[in-house]
């Protein structure tokens, strides 16, 4: 299978996003670099925060560096040059700061180990992207650092590779239940084209709208926290859309008559806006909660790490089995293997 | 006279004048360019010549301005991409410079070079082109491929380079023998490492594990509670290579430092030029910003007179200008001319004497740094010191009463003032009882109106002007104004509203008044406008009489 060789041919720019601290992001990066010195795809690496040194700041866990082959192009800060194992060629001195110093894009000229870090502000890191793909680079991968799921909203990359492991249960059931609830979340359809999306998407989207009669109607609240019971005040049966532009969670749901949710469709942002438990979101769904979002996440892979930090471990095969098995059509690669 | 140390005017007078405001509002592109701005320095009385020439220039860079006005554009640009890096030119005297820093260094030289193409195409003088530093420029470059990108190449030694070969066929080498050592242990036990030379085995599977541990080609490196990690022992050989692949890398290193102290030292050699290249740019920026400021903002040359006089035709304060602007309203300019002894302006409240107090000094403190003045036609002769005296939220914030404040500043200006001073005071006294208030401005008046001294004073106390000795400029204000439409006008605004339409009639001019005449009692007028109760109106109009 040439994976790389698929995604660089759908997707410009992939990020890896763990589902929890530990779940094996680096180790899936490492593997995905790997795999691209050997289908002999040019890739250009970033990370949303520093991340490849030698330790996890976080936990302080054993966190590997980056060994990249030549012609890779690589973001990193002035601070960690010098303490690059690997040639690098400077090629562009950003205007984007960092802790580290100021980021620069670098071309690998001999291969070798290198601490990578990259922009914090989004609209920084989409704009260098773009520049390491006219750099050369076939295909951008992106490794998220502290706030992993934010990077997982939509724009700055086209597509996610989700890293899933035991770290986030003793229970591998448990483990795979989380797993597939987020990847139901970030596949949540998209409101289609139409006069609907053209009346919410014309407003500021600060605040939280509804269409009732084909009309918009904006409420005075931007978020859907602690706004169930005034949410439910303004809802009669003429309401078919409610857009909320903040976060959504059960207890917004939980305060509105079910009745009245039966004919309501939702639209949020994007689904990293979604604070519900797999339980919760079951529940709902059975009694005719409708998500839609403006624009959804396309999740290129999955890769598992059987082994957490604190010391347990899930058997390798029965592991990746039990998660292609609930999500048959996304490639599941344990990263360990 | 030595004028290195001379102080023309105070924080409080630069920043009230509204030379701060001018300065900042520039668009200065270069950090060369901000550093040159913060260090100007005034013109004082004996530099006329300098100042002037100070003025051609700008005067030339506008003209420039308009007939390049393409590659004035392409040269602000590259203006723009231009970074400090004077410590590190500094710096390379005595150290060996990181890579980074020599990237930057060339990056900077690379960009003085198009600089120097681009002035020589816009034919700008001398002075702010960047000097020629090829032969830098070569050191840096040797391949001459002139790209802003930078790495210890193989060119900069052949050393190097044999080294890096070296390191490459060596690592080549040890993986080729690794492969093989894969393929055998592929066709004698069936096992297929990964490309990194190791393979994870889950401890459910005792069996291979018991025969994977029996195999010497490998050996344990990780294990948790599922699974063991096997890896590729190195054998003699390969041990050998590796060893001296740590020779190769740490010789490498050296070579690299080698090239890092050469090249840093050639950096040294020219320091000089580059840092003088750094503050032609920082002129050449600073000039340009003062040329599209003034042209942005109509602002003319002042003609530069041996005489102490301060005049003008026309005059805008720039800071209310732009404020008035944005509102949609129309600016009534200001002239004056003022010459050593006292003047008065006085006239209606509301009637913009604080704002002209202010703008005299702008155009006169602007012409002495050498800047364009928002006027239509200006005269000034250099002054020796300059201030403003007037009230402003920082003596609260001291815990000072404004009468408090403004006896310190006065006493500041009596004692700083010297030949050729101006000096700009706002309604002194206005903050105690009226009999002192009024004794101790005419004994100021008297002072001051002896001394080789500009001084403008805004003031309500109409018996100051009656000295003859004193020229009294009025504001026109409200005299010719109809004021039954402007009642009408007035009747249905709202608040804000009631101010503009004052501001919209009000005639800010001053008129020169030489006859003892009344000064217009406008107060009460306006605070009818402003809406205070008729009655109250009423009642201080019987008190008058």
């Amino acid at each position: 299978m040439y994976l790389l060789e698929e995604l660089s041919q759908k997707y410009k720019r992939i990020s890896i996003v763990g589902m929890a601290k530990n779940a094996g992001k680096t180790t899936a990066l490492n593997y995905l670099i790997e795999e691209a010195m050997d289908e002999g795809i040019v890739l250009g690496i970033t990370s949303t925060g520093r991340d490849g040194e030698g330790t996890d700041v976080v936990t302080g866990t054993d966190k590997p560096r980056v060994f990249l082959d030549t012609d890779t192009i690589v973001s990193v800060p002035t601070q960690l040059y010098e303490l690059a194992d690997a040639g690098l060629e400077i090629v562009k001195m950003t205007d984007y700061g960092s802790s580290l110093g100021q980021i620069m894009l670098c071309r690998v000229v001999s291969s070798g180990y290198v601490q990578v870090a990259g922009p914090v502000i989004n609209a920084q890191h989409i704009e260098m992207c773009e520049e390491m793909l006219r750099l050369g680079a076939q295909l951008v991968l992106i490794d998220g650092a502290i706030d992993r799921k934010s990077i997982a909203a939509p724009g700055t990359s086209d597509a996610i590779i989700l890293s899933t492991g035991a770290v986030l249960s003793r229970k591998m059931s448990k483990v795979v239940e989380e797993t597939v609830h987020t990847v139901t979340l970030y596949r949540l359809p998209c409101l289609e084209d139409g006069q609907e999306r053209d009346l919410l998407t014309g407003e500021n989207g600060e605040k939280i709208l509804l269409i009732k009669e084909g009309k918009v109607v904006t409420l005075d609240r931007s978020t859907g926290l602690g706004a169930g019971k005034y949410l439910d005040a303004q809802i009669d049966d003429t309401v078919s859309h409610v857009f909320v532009p903040g976060a959504f969670t059960h207890s917004v749901v939980a305060d509105i008559n079910p009745k009245k949710l039966k004919h309501l469709t939702f639209v949020l942002k994007d689904p990293t806006k979604i604070f519900f438990g797999p339980t919760m979101w079951n529940q709902f769904r059975k009694r005719g909660l409708v998500v839609k979002v403006l624009e959804n996440i396309k999740v290129a892979a999955i890769t598992v790490n059987p082994t957490s930090p604190s010391g347990y471990a899930f058997d390798h095969e029965e592991l990746v089995n039990a998660m292609q098995e609930a999500i048959p059509d996304i490639p599941v690669i344990d990263v360990r293997m | 006279m030595s004028t290195a140390n001379m102080r023309l005017a105070n924080q409080k007078t630069r920043r009230e004048t509204g030379l701060d405001y001018v300065v900042s509002a520039m668009n200065l592109l270069t950090p060369f360019g901000t550093k040159q701005v913060k260090d100007q320095k005034p013109f004082f009385p004996g530099q006329e010549e300098a100042l002037e020439q100070e003025l051609d220039r700008v005067a030339k860079m506008a003209e420039t301005a308009e007939e390049h006005s393409k590659d004035i554009g392409i040269l602000q640009e590259t203006f723009m991409m231009i970074k400090d890096n004077t410590f590190t030119i500094e710096r390379s005297e005595n150290s060996v410079l990181t890579v980074v820093e020599i990237f930057e260094v060339k990056n900077l030289m690379l960009l003085m070079e198009k600089l120097r193409t681009l002035s020589g195409r816009i034919e700008l003088p001398a002075e702010y082109v960047p000097e020629d530093i090829t032969e830098l420029l070569d050191v840096l470059d040797p391949g001459g491929d002139r790209l802003n990108t930078f790495y210890i190449y193989d060119s900069f030694s052949e050393k190097l380079a044999e080294l890096r070969r070296d390191k490459k066929n060596m690592e080549r080498e040890i993986r080729s023998r690794q492969k093989a050592s894969r393929a055998e242990i592929k066709d004698k036990y069936g096992l297929m490492l990964t490309p990194k030379f190791d393979i994870t085995v889950s401890k459910s599977d005792s069996d291979s594990i018991k025969k994977i541990e029996e195999i010497s080609e490998l050996t344990k490196s990780d294990e948790d509670y599922m699974s063991v990690t096997f890896v590729l022992v190195a054998d003699d050989a390969v041990q050998e290579m590796l060893r001296q692949l740590d020779g190769i890398t740490a010789d490498i290193e050296e070579e690299e430092l080698n090239v890092r102290e050469r090249l840093s030292k050639e950096i040294h050699k020219y320091a000089g030029v580059l840092l003088g290249n750094c503050e032609r740019i920082g002129r050449l920026d600073m000039i340009l910003a003062k040329a599209l400021y003034a042209k942005a903002h109509q602002c003319v040359r002042p003609e530069i007179v041996k005489e102490h006089i301060v005049e003008f035709e026309e005059g805008r304060h720039l800071q209310v200008e732009e404020i008035i602007k944005k509102k949609g309203g129309e600016y009534c300019p200001v002239g004056i001319s003022l010459r050593d002894g006292v003047t008065c302006i006085t006239g209606a409240n509301m009637g913009g004497k604080t704002i002209s107090l202010k703008l005299t000094g702008m155009v006169a403190i602007l012409a002495q740094y050498g800047y364009f003045v928002p006027c239509k036609k200006a005269r000034v002769g250099l002054s020796n010191f300059m201030q403003i005296l007037i009230g402003d939220s920082q003596s609260i914030e001291r815990g000072l009463s404004s009468f408090g404040s403004e006896m310190e500043e006065l006493k500041e200006i009596i004692d700083n003032s010297k030949d050729r001073s101006l000096l700009l005071i706002d309604e002194i006294a206005s903050g105690t009882n009226p009999v002192e208030g009024l004794a101790l401005t005419k004994s100021i008046v008297d002072y001051l109106k002896t001394k080789t001294y500009i001084s403008l004073i805004t003031t309500h106390f109409e018996t100051v002007t009656a000295d003859k000795d004193v020229i009294n400029m009025q504001v026109t204000g409200l005299a010719n104004v109809d004021f039954d439409k402007l009642n009408r006008e007035i009747r249905y605004a709202n608040r804000r509203e009631r101010i503009n339409i004052i501001q919209k009639y009000m005639d800010y001019r001053l008129t020169r008044v030489d006859d003892a005449a009344e000064i217009p009692k406008d107060a009460l007028n306006i605070a009818k406008m402003l809406g205070i109760d008729n009655s109250i109106i009423e009642k201080a109009k019987e008190y008058i009489v």
